[in-house]
């Protein structure tokens, strides 16, 4: 069992399971969500993902078509995405996890996006977007 | 001038003059907070950072004394780190940045903290807390 919360506490969630395709987004909807140099995610199954408590602190915010972006309305931070398209997928950011979920970037994605201020200093692939 | 906005372009602001001592930060908060592996903020002086529109989108969270953490109510972007005692310095999270500020991170803090799914392999100087 994988736990994760906010910066205040407010909302818990777990996850039985695993994760899938960890790795970091450099897209500027990413970059601008999390107020970052890039967004590192999984994939979880929405059948494996609970909250635990607050789930109504979460708000949701529609970036692209379909896309919501969840994130606690207390201290703002990142939680989940999920997809009108793909109701089976969550998409988690691995920031608010408590505990080291046991998976690791595996890529780089819309690397041809990425901040000017920061640069790419791993042997992990790059890929300008999202590779099909 | 280096502009800034959030997500939704709700909150939009400008920075007069230079941004200094950018840094990755890699304490949990910053971590919660961003959903990130890390945040990345440099130092405006408040004089020259201004609000240029969604002033009232702008929500408030105190993550621990003294230390107010900002992000838009509409969309969640991070925005801001701000000490109480020091009111003429405003951090910029630098993700929500339209320009490039030019300034680049010099150093990791709070090394001690980082989220081990993430590897730093950068040749920046690391700091086990704040120096």
């Amino acid at each position: 069992m994988l736990r994760g919360s906010c910066l205040c506490g407010g909302v818990r969630y777990e996850i039985s399971g695993s994760l899938k395709g960890a790795l970091n987004c450099h897209c500027s909807m990413c970059r601008k969500a999390h107020g970052a140099a890039f967004r590192s995610r999984a994939g979880v199954k929405a059948e494996d993902f609970r909250w635990l408590q607050g789930e109504d602190l979460v708000t949701w915010y529609e970036t692209s078509s379909g896309t919501h972006r969840g994130f606690c309305r207390v201290c703002g931070a990142k939680l989940l995405s999920r997809f009108d398209f793909d109701p089976n997928w969550y998409g988690l950011p691995l920031g608010a996890l408590d505990e080291d979920p046991g998976v690791k970037p595996k890529r780089h994605v819309f690397a041809a996006d990425k901040a000017p201020w920061y640069e790419i200093t791993d042997d992990l692939p790059q890929h300008p977007e999202l590779p099909q | 001038m280096i502009r800034g906005s959030c997500l939704c372009g709700g909150v939009r602001f400008e920075i007069d003059g230079v941004l200094k001592g950018a840094s990755h930060c890699h304490c949990s908060m910053c971590r919660k907070a961003h959903g990130a592996a890390f945040g990345t903020y440099a130092a405006a002086k408040a004089a020259d950072f201004r609000v240029v529109s969604g002033e009232a989108r702008i929500t408030r969270y105190r993550s621990s004394a003294g230390i107010v953490r900002t992000f838009c109510a509409r969309c969640g972007s991070t925005l801001q780190w701000l000490r109480e005692s020091k009111p003429d310095v405003v951090d910029v999270a630098l993700g929500v940045l339209d320009d490039d500020p030019g300034v680049r991170p010099s150093h990791h803090i709070f090394v001690a903290s980082k989220a081990p799914w993430h590897e730093i392999t950068d040749n920046l100087p690391q700091h086990a807390s704040r120096p």
